[in-house]
């Protein structure tokens, strides 16, 4: 197909032609310049139309996006011929007669230059998130700013300006400066620090320099010492005095406390012990429950002299302790009880009282826990008082009393068979004799308190021997120095017959155990005191009970058990921890 | 992303830009990222202090440190790998190469800058993702009212913005080349410039009340316009759409003389409509493609406050 080709361009009144032939099967028109006719104009496709013949006549397709109008109207394809009007986008075809030797002849020309219109448009668009008025650098800028002004800036002016007053003077309050300087906390403080948790300066009393223990200390002066001072640690001692209570007490760790629970923080120097502090005496313990030695219980070796003796429980023969007194607990521990005495079966409970806190229980004393049911009575009369008892725990107040007793009785008149009244002869007039008492019931009162004093004393059932040694040779009663002459009942009255008895409070005393945190357990799941008929048996359990419930501290089946959970380091009978003077630490 | 990818085989699926970074030198990145992060890991499960694992163990320091330098690294090749200057040393090494005889071709240039690019933007990427853990460990799962979880939270916000990024990068290229057709936005925006012109020359013919409809549509083109205008794509105030209703609602009255001229600038309104529905959508994925940097930008600045706060307190009250 040949093709004329006429470009128009005005220019004011002045119109130029160029004129180019063209000769191919199929002419395209379009923006690229690949087309046979190219259109350069940002409106028009890349291919917008292709003029083609068809059986003797031409038509026109549109390809691109955009219609194409044929004499005013938008079609997809049309026939074309001389005298038609195209309008590709702004460009405006105009067939006319082809002259000699072409099929057709054209003229183009652009009808709406992208001017004005188009600027407009662009002018009036808003593409872009830049153009909508916003600025990542400003943006940014107010971000850093009011990030460096609220969270730095401000927290420090608060801390160094001392605009939270100390907790010491004013009530804490939750007010604006508090905010900032909570806003620095970086993890929640323990509980009972919890009152002064904006007063930073409580603890951190400069800026860049770490808690010094005189700022612990002014509250915590009289924590207690870790050891005695004069305890021979070795190189521990330097190492001991030169830990901080921040080594231990780590602060903003949460609520649940400021003390370091792990057994490694006390592993770290109790597992070489015998290495490094041999004087000590201390067991190396590496470890719960593994590395832990069997329990040492505080026993009474001798009671006479009050001499103590840590022994290892759980060993054969089993450990025995020596309180200087019989006892049977399986013999109070009967069932059913005392029917003719009118008891009840006995409980723990009833002799074994709680003290205050439940930590351990109160000290077994006769007044208390023995008395109700032994009685020291060694009369089955009273006088008009109830008077037939000794006193418990006064040696010298037995005889008295028994003496006083049948004194007493005498003259009640309690001399049994009554005597004939004695026939006194006298000269009348002479005066009468001098009442004095009778030799008989003096004789009577030294006789009856002497058999009673045996008794109270001797008796395996009644007397002190029920429960008590004597104080002499093999605990033997002593009673020919103890029991009076009947003439003088007060002259051995300062003797001992008891021997002295030591009881235990704490059998474990370098740990803590608190009886009312296991108060859920039976007394008999740790204490086999039903089979116990002897004072000097151990009814305190080794480790080996305790593993029952008790793992080691990360266990996932038993109670995690840690160092801290039974023993404690600061111990006040030591002395204090620190001076105050010389926490410059 | 590299602006000179060589031409991908015939037989194989043609890499798109996203891919071509995030598998940058056959995940490069991402190894490095993995290893980083297991290193992090191990780490962290290695130390064990008393009191449970927190930021102020030694772990916890270095996890910090680790942190803190990346957060500035990022920082960095994130205003870096937008800047299409050379650096110093580079011009540098350029200029030595040309006293040598052996400078490369601008081809050549051209392609190495685009791979520095697609670098930066994958270890961007990878070593970012890589921070969320590392910093994560650094908390030791510790979280509180406090500027220290802000500084975490901020940190969040930015890698998280930042995976919107990618994932717009990934996602929207492809529904913008589809959208847009064969047209370009400046083709189509002068084709709708073209049509408003046909459309006032068309509605000459019509009444007064058309002839207002169609002036307003065509003085009161809206493109772009607000953030969230453009964001949503949504314009109710459209006065091509008003124009339209307009004439379909006053077709009854219309005489009947005028019916063809009205039936040629209908279709015109038509045309428009259509054109800048598909503009509008341009532009509402553009705005996406834009959006999160607004988010990711600004928040990287509050964070760098935010860390600073966090150190200098942390040592500020020792």
């Amino acid at each position: 197909m040949q093709l004329e080709v006429t470009l128009l361009t005005r220019r004011g009144a002045a119109v130029m032609h160029r004129t180019q032939s063209v000769n191919a099967e199929r002419v395209s028109f379009g923006r690229g310049t690949n087309n046979e006719v190219a259109l350069p104009d940002i409106r028009v496709a890349l291919v917008a139309a292709v003029l083609a013949s068809r059986d003797g006549g031409l038509f026109i397709e549109a390809r691109g996006d955009a219609p194409i109008r044929v004499n005013g109207a938008t079609v997809p394809m049309a026939a074309v011929g001389p005298g038609d009007e195209v309008l590709i986008g702004p460009y405006r075809l105009l067939f006319a007669e082809p002259p000699e030797n072409y099929d057709a002849a054209l003229s183009i020309e652009l009808v709406q230059p992208m001017g004005d219109a188009l600027d407009m448009l662009v002018a009036q668009s808003r593409i872009g998130l830049g153009a909508a008025a916003w600025s990542k650098r400003v943006l940014s800028w107010i971000g850093f700013t009011a990030v460096a002004l609220v969270c730095l800036a401000v927290p420090i002016i608060v801390y160094s300006g001392g605009l939270v007053p100390s907790w010491r003077e004013v009530q804490p309050g939750l007010t604006a400066a508090a905010l900032f300087t909570l806003s620095w906390n970086p993890g929640e403080l323990s509980n009972t620090h919890r009152q002064f948790a904006a007063d930073c300066a409580a603890c951190h009393q400069s800026a860049f320099t770490a808690v010094r223990d005189g700022a612990c200390l002014a509250c915590h002066a009289g924590v207690g010492a870790h050891a005695e001072k004069t305890a021979e640690l070795g190189p521990l001692r330097g190492r001991l005095d030169g830990t901080r209570c921040t080594a231990c007490h780590e602060e903003h760790r949460g609520l649940g406390g400021l003390v370091i629970q792990e057994a490694a923080l006390c592993v770290n120097c109790h597992r070489n012990l015998a290495e490094t502090a041999p004087a000590a005496g201390i067991r190396d313990v590496a470890s719960f429950p593994a590395g832990h030695p069997q329990f040492r219980a505080t026993l009474v070796a001798d009671s006479a002299t009050g001499r103590l003796a840590r022994v290892e429980l759980g060993g054969k023969p089993p450990p025995r302790d020596a309180p200087g007194l019989h006892f049977s607990h399986a013999a109070h521990l009967v069932k059913g009880g005392f029917p003719p005495l009118g008891y009840k079966e006995m409980v723990c409970a009833d002799c074994h009282v709680a003290e205050p806190g439940g930590l351990g229980f109160l000290p077994i004393t006769y007044e208390r826990q023995c008395k109700s049911c032994h009685a020291l009575k060694f009369d089955r009369t009273d006088l008009p008082w109830p008077g037939a008892v000794v006193p418990h725990g006064d040696d010298s107040g037995i005889v008295a009393a028994v003496w006083n007793y049948y004194a007493g009785k005498a003259l009640q008149g309690g001399i049994a068979p009554p005597a004939a009244p004695v026939l006194v002869r006298r000269a009348p007039g002479s005066p009468a004799p001098a009442a004095e008492l009778p030799r008989d019931a003096l004789a009577w009162v030294a006789q009856r308190a002497e058999a009673a004093l045996r008794e109270v004393i001797l008796d395996d059932k009644r007397g002190c021997a029920y429960c008590h040694f004597g104080s002499g040779p093999q605990g033997a009663f002593e009673t020919a120095k103890f029991l009076p002459s009947p003439m003088a009942p007060a002259a051995s009255a300062r003797v001992r017959i008891v021997a002295p008895v030591v009881m235990r409070a704490r059998f474990l005393p370098k740990a803590r155990f608190n009886h009312a945190s296991h108060a859920a357990s039976a007394c008999e799941d740790c204490h086999a005191a039903r089979q116990s008929a002897s004072s000097g048996d151990v009814l305190i359990p080794g480790k080996e009970n305790c593993l029952r419930c008790h793992g080691p501290e990360r266990a996932a089946l038993k109670v995690q058990s840690t160092c801290t959970t039974c023993h404690g380091f600061h111990h006040t009978e030591f002395g204090v921890m620190r001076e105050t003077g010389s926490a410059a630490r | 992303m590299s602006v000179t990818e060589p031409a991908a085989p015939a037989s194989a699926v043609r890499a798109s830009r996203h891919e071509s970074f995030l598998a940058f030198a056959g995940f490069r990145y991402l190894k490095l990222a993995v290893l980083v992060g297991a290193a992090s890991l191990v780490l962290y499960l290695a130390d064990r202090p008393l009191g449970g694992r927190y930021g102020g163990s030694w772990a916890g320091y270095i996890l910090g440190t680790v942190g803190a330098l990346l957060i500035l690294w990022l920082t960095w090749f994130g205003y870096k790998k937008r800047s299409y200057e050379e650096s110093r040393w580079r011009r540098y090494l350029a200029a030595r190469q040309r006293r040598r005889g052996v400078a490369p071709t601008s081809q050549q240039q051209e392609r190495e800058h685009g791979e520095r690019l697609a670098a930066r933007l994958s270890a961007h990427v990878y070593l970012g993702l890589v921070l969320l853990l590392i910093a994560t460990l650094h908390t030791g799962f510790h979280f509180g009212w406090n500027i220290h979880t802000l500084c975490y939270a901020l940190m969040c916000v930015v890698i998280l913005s930042g995976i919107f990024g990618v994932f717009c990068y990934a996602h929207y290229p492809r529904i913008m080349t589809a959208n847009r057709g064969n047209m370009t936005v400046p083709q189509m925006l002068g084709r709708i410039a073209a049509l408003n012109e046909d459309l006032r020359r068309g509605a000459m013919p019509l009444d007064n009340a058309t002839t207002a409809l169609i002036e307003r549509a065509v003085e009161e083109t809206e493109i772009g316009g607000s953030v969230w205008r453009q964001l949503s794509g949504r314009y109710p105030n459209c006065a091509t759409a008003a124009a339209i209703r307009g004439m379909d609602a006053s077709l009854a009255a219309a005489p009947a003389a005028l019916t063809e001229a009205r039936r040629q600038v209908r279709v015109l309104l038509d045309e428009k409509a259509a054109l800048l529905a598909r503009i509008r959508r341009d532009v509402a994925i553009k705005a996406m493609m834009e959006i999160w940097l607004y988010c990711h930008v600004p928040v990287t600045f509050a964070l760098l406050a935010a860390l600073l706060a966090h150190i200098v307190s942390v040592f500020f009250l020792w």
